[in-house]
């Protein structure tokens, strides 16, 4: 199993080029990409056994690509990429069978090659490789959204391409200039990061430089003020594209943080943390304020998931070891739950074929088991005690007050806004007044899609620390004592 | 050994341009025969220029008996093979066109062989007056293309824009000549790059640089030379559009390469802030333009003055002592030329009986109906607009990494926020295909056409990823490889 990372990530882009080319029945199509999600699922639970807790780089493959600017296919796993590769190829086959009705090919195909562009930029060491996945899953989405969106998706789906490109295509001018700096001082291009992070430039490249890194990351995540295409593009996109940027592409944007910025600017970064806790800070209750105010629940959760994503970016800028491992903790927590509440508002849009809160209400009086798993689902981004979710705030709070005790004070205390929204969503949809005349209790596909996602989150309320063992090691690079140690 | 049959393939093709002539003088011949005998004659030329291709060597064609003024070496070869497989695939995709329509007599193949000859003659010419008749002959040959459409009032209204403003900014490399002439003595690029060396003053030859910058700037339709651009492109039937943006605009390249990179090497330092300039009008410009179309045959030509606003960034970079802008300006050629001819082949694939389909509302809904050339079409626009894993994206890696290295690295943000804009009007394309209900009804005629679309398709996208891992298949590592080793040949 040496190339069980490229397995991973080609497996799905593979298949669904045969897929786009083969002739066949949309069932089959159905079938073979649910088959091959299921079987990376299975190939990535058999890497996570045998990946070793330690900060090493695991199962690492390196070839020459384009020798002449050292350029080459580069991949490796470490804690804090385990975890979005688990997340994603765990998510995807559960997405697949949440829209089991759905008879589009295209949107089976699409999912599979996100799967593959998001899986390879989790694992990609080499920049230019990375900005070669990080762009090519943008395509799948802008597809995703103009073909099976809804409202103004013509125009959305170019709004959120456009948004994302503009930093990215930044970052490839400072990717472009690492490069030719390492020419430059030892006389070879590369565009590892391991080689990279040796450079010594002056202090103004590397401030333009870890700018252009940032903001293009802080677009994906979004980090606020960036944050200005995510309700509508929320709103106008279909179920599985979001489940996709909400779950998995965002977290690659804090992914992207750590991998990069950290490793590439890791001063930097460090003399810019208190501006970034505070962003993240500020982001988690804006996001927070803007969430209780909406009244249709894809806009909702667009900014609840926002808003814990701030939150996570406040984690991994402070630089301590409870709240990387909060931070860690979080993205995994809330991937899932956030999967799941996406995928459940499919199937209420399935079945209703309308989002807004107010012609919503008395789903409990319908399908009770539907109410129960929306419910938990629902806690468990709130993080209320036996879900994974109150396992990250604790450790970010911890995390928080070792950075901070006012910083660590605001968190402790406005960490419940979540409650507002989540409480008065809760109440409004599932309880209420009767407003639904019918609404179908859960299909059997439907149930088996949430269920895993419902086990582990408990799983991960429960037992913590059998997850905590894989990421420990890693949360400990870039921490204060690490800097100063290195120093 | 190699200077006996080095020049088989341009006799064979200009045997052929005066075979097919005389071919079409006597005989009425469907002009299904004789666009395969042209691509039989091509594929022969192709296969004697193959053992040339990866080699690095420089040789003079008959010295004696042609005064030096020919040079055959790995740059030659590697743009000779361009031109050939440029024009090889130009009528392979137009096949379905020529079909449909009346107009391609058969003196046609005849011109496209002559202006073939043409341009292989001009990236062979190692002296300045050889390089003009190259040029002009090229040029006429390509007039004539242009208006072959006879019963269409903007095909003929092309052919005489094109043909007034071509010849007048041909006269201008003429009289650049003329002043390089005056202060060296002699036309040949040997003779003016030693001259520099020895000379403090040189103004003349500055001046006669120039003169032949613009000629240059006119032809690769650079703002504020672009003008006529658009009219011809579009006024142009389809093969031949696509035979000006792929094949002939990379015929200029050669030569421009040819004089800046050898005789006027020198003097880089002075025509760089030119070449800046130009470059920064040109792609502001052409971006400008390009977003105001409403139609993708025009988009598409007024986006090719934005990627030969990208070459000027390579070019301006491509002074002292930097060694990569040049085999990048190579590689960006080959990149757009793959992508152009795919792009134009599909468009004129598409034409149905007497009318172009090439409106942004023609495409609504294609992918519906062809799948697989829509999917082509969006290989090709993502290869225009950069986007990684096509060899668009490489080229523009290799762009901007030059002018980094020569320090204009403003330069390479501007063609960034440039390929930023062109997002939007090539991603529209995509967008039209895929996100809207069919609008119109498309009878494809058999041919192989999509065939060959596919294979440019395939190649695409493989020079984008192509690993060396497979040992038998050249990766994306060989095509820079190739370009850098014709660079240096030049210098040999």
């Amino acid at each position: 199993m040496e190339n069980i990372l490229s397995l991973l990530i080609f497996l799905p882009i593979l298949s669904a080029v045969f897929l786009y080319l083969a002739p066949l029945n949309v069932k089959i199509i159905r079938y073979a990409s649910f088959t091959v999600t299921l079987f990376t699922a299975a190939l990535s639970l058999w890497m996570y056994t045998h990946f070793e807790a330690s900060e090493q780089m695991q199962f690492v493959e390196q070839y020459a690509w384009i020798k002449t600017y050292g350029i080459s296919y580069h991949v490796g796993i470490d804690g804090i990429s385990l975890i979005i590769v688990m997340m994603t190829n765990l998510i995807m086959p559960l997405l697949y069978l949440s829209f089991w009705h759905l008879n589009r090919k295209g949107y089976w195909l699409n999912l599979l090659i996100v799967h593959g562009g998001l899986t390879g930029a989790a694992l990609s060491l080499d920049l230019i490789l990375f900005y070669l996945f990080w762009e090519t899953m943008l395509l799948p989405i802008f597809f995703l959204i103009g073909m099976f969106g809804r409202d103004n998706k013509d125009f959305m789906s170019m709004k959120f391409t456009l948004y994302t490109i503009f930093g990215s295509l930044l970052m490839l001018i400072s990717i472009l200039y690492l490069g030719y700096s390492s020419y430059e001082q030892a006389q070879v291009w590369s565009f590892s990061i391991s080689d990279l992070q040796t450079l010594h430039l002056d202090q103004r490249t590397t401030f333009l430089l870890f700018a252009s890194f940032i903001f293009a990351f802080s677009i994906k995540i979004p980090l606020f003020p960036f944050h200005t295409w995510l309700p509508q593009t929320y709103a106008a996109a279909p179920i599985g594209a979001i489940v996709i940027m909400s779950a998995l592409m965002a977290k690659l944007g804090v992914y992207a943080i750590w991998r990069f910025v950290f490793t590439l600017f890791e001063t930097l970064s460090f003399e810019f943390s208190g501006f970034f806790v505070s962003l993240g800070l500020f982001g988690m209750i804006y996001f927070g304020i803007a969430a209780v105010k909406q009244v249709e629940l894809k806009r909702l959760f667009a900014y609840s998931s926002a808003s814990h994503l701030s939150l996570v970016v406040m984690g991994i800028f402070a630089f301590n070891y409870y709240a990387h491992l909060g931070a860690f903790y979080m993205i995994a927590s809330h991937a899932l739950s956030s999967a799941a509440l996406f995928m459940m508002l499919g199937m209420i849009y399935k079945r209703t074929q309308n989002l807004h809160i107010q012609a919503l209400g008395g789903i409990v009086h319908h399908a009770p088991v539907f109410s129960a798993f929306f419910g938990f689902f629902a806690l468990s981004i709130v993080g209320i005690p036996l879900t994974g979710g109150f396992v990250s705030e604790l450790l970010l709070i911890i995390g928080a007050f070792k950075y901070n005790i006012i910083i660590g004070f605001f968190a402790a205390t406005t960490l419940l806004v979540a409650i507002l929204f989540i409480f008065n969503l809760m109440q409004k949809v599932l309880y209420g007044p009767k407003r639904l005349k019918e609404f179908s209790e859960l299909r059997l596909y439907e149930l088996f899609s949430l269920i895993p996602l419902a086990l582990l989150i408990l799983a991960m309320g429960i037992f913590p620390s059998y997850f905590i063992d894989k990421v420990k090691a890693t949360a400990q690079q870039h921490t204060v004592q690490e800097i100063h140690h290195v120093k | 050994m190699l200077s006996n049959d080095i020049i088989t393939s341009l006799l064979i093709i200009g045997l052929g341009a005066v075979i097919m002539m005389l071919v079409a003088a006597f005989t009425r011949l469907s002009n299904l025969i004789l666009s395969f005998t042209t691509m039989g004659i091509i594929l022969i030329a192709i296969t004697f220029q193959i053992p040339y291709l990866g080699q690095l060597f420089a040789i003079e064609i008959q010295p004696e008996l042609f005064n030096h003024m020919l040079r055959f070496d790995s740059f030659a070869s590697l743009f000779n093979m361009i031109f050939l497989v440029g024009a090889f695939l130009m009528i392979s995709t137009g096949r379905a066109f020529m079909q449909a329509t009346k107009f391609f007599i058969p003196e046609t193949f005849s011109l496209i062989l002559f202006a073939l000859f043409s341009m292989m003659v001009l990236s062979m010419s190692n002296e300045l007056l050889t390089a003009f008749i190259a040029l002009e002959s090229a040029s006429v040959a390509v007039y004539i293309l242009v208006g072959l459409n006879r019963y269409n009032i903007k095909a003929s209204e092309a052919l005489f824009k094109y043909l007034l403003l071509g010849s007048f900014s041909g006269a201008f490399f003429l009289l650049g000549i003329a002043f390089v002439y005056a202060e060296v003595g002699s036309t040949h690029l040997g003779d003016i790059k030693t001259y520099i060396a020895l000379h403090e003053q040189y103004d003349l030859l500055i001046i006669g640089g120039i003169l032949m910058m613009i000629t240059v700037m006119f032809k690769i339709s650079a703002v504020p030379f672009q003008a006529w651009t658009l009219d011809v492109y579009d006024g142009a039937s389809l093969p031949i559009t696509a035979f000006m943006a792929g094949t002939f605009k990379i015929a200029i390249f050669s030569i421009a390469l040819r004089i800046f990179l050898v005789d006027y090497h020198g003097l880089s330092h002075i025509f760089e802030p030119l070449l800046v300039l130009g470059a920064v009008v040109t792609i502001i410009g052409g971006s400008l333009l390009t977003l105001a179309q409403q139609n993708i045959k025009r988009m598409l030509a007024a986006s090719s003055i934005v990627h030969s606003g990208y070459l000027m960034i390579a070019l301006a970079s491509s002074g002292t002592d930097n060694v990569s802008a040049a085999p990048a300006i190579i590689f960006y050629l080959v990149a757009y030329f793959l992508s152009a001819i795919g792009a134009f082949g599909i468009l004129s694939y598409l034409r149905q009986w007497d009318t172009d389909r090439t409106t942004y509302d023609d495409f609504k809904g294609f992918a519906h109906q062809n799948p697989l050339l829509a999917a082509m079409m969006t290989v090709f626009m993502l290869s225009f607009a950069g986007f990684p894993s096509t060899i668009g994206f490489l080229g523009k890696f290799y762009i901007f990494t030059s002018a980094i290295e020569s320090g204009l690295t403003w330069l390479a943000v501007l063609g960034v926020l440039a390929a930023f804009v062109s997002i939007y009007y090539y991603f529209k394309v995509i967008a039209m295909m895929y996100f809207y209900p069919p609008v119109k009804q498309y009878n494809l005629a058999f041919s192989f056409t999509p065939v060959v679309i596919g294979i440019v398709a395939l190649a695409v996208l493989w020079g984008g990823i192509g690993t060396g891992l497979i040992t038998y298949l050249p990766g994306a590592n060989v095509i820079i490889e190739t370009a850098q080793d014709s660079i240096l040949s030049l210098g040999l």
